[in-house]
């Protein structure tokens, strides 16, 4: 696929990524008002992003509520940043 | 064969992400519209953020008490002196901690999110360059100049706080690129700095 991580360039992955590329740990309930997402869809594409090795997830109780913080590691901070480079690279092959 | 083939590609596509869509049937401006709407969700979450008001003027005042804390533990060199420290780094730890720590603001829909239900943890500030403040407060307690070592530990504060206003305006221009705060090499090095220059002033001082 042209250098494209096949893990990360559906949609909402995507945009899931790239918003934690922008902070330490986002909670869930934060990244699933931002995506507009439903409670179902969101914890597959963590789960499978977590079990890749491109974010890590940990539970904390907050106030009472149990709430879940993700975050991207350097493996999918690396794995973005070439599939970024890759959609650019192919943009510009196109343009 | 060419369409079994196509559509075996097309299975074994869906089988791998059976929630989005074909990339192989993407062209240029999809791809270039992946990147835009990633970049706005990017967006949407950091211009939620704020920090807690009177945050700097906060920051600052730990730093200065971590600073002089320190500069008369490490001068008086004595038991009291070293538990003097603690207060000051851990009221400095407490609130450098706290500045890294945002909450969601307004929702699309109007609506607040709270802070304790939702928020996101950012990148910490440049605190490595605390250690950078140091020596001149050191230096002064060792002479027993007092009144220069809370000017110093006052300094390094103001230069704290505005240190940590000034990484705030360039993570809200660029949050990806701001996100991580200092690298890993540069806290080593001012770990290092740090872990040769304490004893050297308490063995020549």
């Amino acid at each position: 696929m042209d250098g494209l991580d096949p893990l990360i360039h559906p949609p909402t992955r995507l945009h899931l990524v790239t918003m934690l590329s922008a902070v330490s740990e986002a909670e869930f309930a934060t990244l699933r008002t931002v995506l507009e997402v439903s409670d179902s869809v969101l914890p597959k594409h963590v789960s499978a992003l977590v079990d890749a090795g491109d974010l890590h997830s940990r539970k904390s109780f907050h106030a009472g509520r149990r709430t879940t913080w993700v975050g991207l590691t350097n493996v999918g901070r690396q794995a973005l940043r070439d599939h970024v480079a890759a959609l650019r690279r192919m943009i510009e092959v196109f343009d | 064969v060419a369409s079994i083939g196509c559509a075996l590609a097309d299975l074994d596509w869906a089988h791998t992400f059976p929630l989005e869509s074909n990339p192989a049937h993407e062209d240029p401006d999809d791809r270039l519209m992946a990147l835009a709407v990633a970049d706005q969700a990017r967006r949407r979450l950091t211009s939620g953020l704020r920090l807690p008001a009177g945050l700097y003027l906060a920051l600052g005042a730990a730093v200065a008490v971590q600073l002089g804390t320190a500069a008369y533990g490490i001068a008086a060199r004595q038991l009291p002196g070293w538990l003097s420290c603690w207060p000051g780094w851990r009221f400095s730890w407490a609130w450098q901690r706290s500045c890294c720590t945002g909450s969601a603001g307004p929702t699309e829909s109007g609506s607040t999110v709270s802070p304790a239900r939702s928020s996101s943890r950012l990148g910490p500030p440049p605190r490595s360059s605390t250690l950078a403040r140091s020596p001149p407060g050191i230096w002064a307690a060792f002479d027993s100049l007092w009144w220069l070592v809370a000017v110093a530990a006052v300094a390094g504060g103001t230069g704290c706080a505005l240190g940590a206003r000034h990484w705030w305006h360039a993570y809200r221009h660029d949050p990806a690129g701001h996100a991580r705060g200092a690298s890993p090499r540069a806290l080593g090095g001012f770990a290092a700095l740090a872990c040769l220059g304490f004893p050297a002033l308490l063995f020549f001082g």
